[in-house]
């Protein structure tokens, strides 16, 4: 068994639920995470690359720097966007299927389109009827 | 690659997070967590707080980098009182960019 953890952008989740559903693995787990990459929080650049960062004044969507940082005035802010981080575990088989389909579906081509992580995953129980492993997933 | 989860003060995170930064490791998760530990919470005069919050900072990182990204968090998130928090450290397999759809970090 593996766990897949997609972290892609909030308006796709439902597209990507939908698509995960046609091809039969509809159990997820989602969760709403901030997280920053290699833009480092940056909007503008996640939005469009090529957009220089001056022109991000006027922009009404912007990261929220933690209260923390800005009571305490450190000299820098570490930014972060919202994300929605999905949790799938599957049977070993169906892994490049799905990574396949969630990156169809959620590639922009722009920056902040997330990263999906595949960690493996060693048992698993179904709580009602304590099924163990694959026969827990299905 | 190895997945660095670690719990930490809510108040470190800027802190931590800043300094990986300044190591070279911008990429970073994070969630807001409520949590116990050995101590079962926090008793403060009469009241017991079961559950305290945290901030869990999820980093997935090459496996040379391991090293480095504990050391950072252990030196910037500790305090020396109870409730500094803990890190796991757990295998990943695969890693994929979406917006390119290649696979590596």
């Amino acid at each position: 068994m593996k766990e897949i953890i997609a972290i892609i952008r909030r308006d796709k989740v439902s597209e990507t639920k939908k698509a995960l559903e046609e091809i039969g693995y509809p159990s997820m787990s989602i969760q709403s995470v901030e997280g920053r990459g290699r833009q480092k929080g940056n909007m503008c650049a996640e939005m469009d690359s090529e957009m220089p960062e001056s022109f991000c004044a006027g922009v009404k969507l912007k990261p929220t720097p933690s209260t923390y940082a800005v009571e305490h005035t450190l000299p820098k802010v570490a930014l972060y966007v919202p994300k929605k981080l999905l949790t799938i575990v599957v049977p070993d088989e169906a892994v490049q299927k799905i990574v396949k389909e969630i990156i169809r579906v959620n590639q922009t081509g722009r920056h902040g389109d997330g990263k999906i992580f595949v960690a493996p995953v060693e048992a698993a129980v179904r709580i009602r009827t304590s099924e163990t492993n694959e026969e827990a997933l299905s | 690659m190895k997945m660095v989860r670690a719990f930490i003060r809510p108040e470190k995170e800027q802190e931590v997070v800043l300094a990986l930064e300044g190591a070279g490791l911008p990429s970073v998760t994070k969630m807001p967590v409520f949590g116990r530990g050995k101590q079962k919470g926090l008793q403060v005069g009469p009241i017991h707080y079961d559950e305290l919050p945290k901030t869990l900072l999820m980093i997935v990182v090459d496996d040379q980098d391991v090293n480095k990204v504990v050391s950072i968090i252990q030196q910037k998130a500790r305090t020396g009182f109870i409730g500094d928090g803990k890190i796991f450290i757990s295998p990943v397999e695969a890693a994929y960019t979406v917006r390119t759809g290649e696979e590596g970090l």
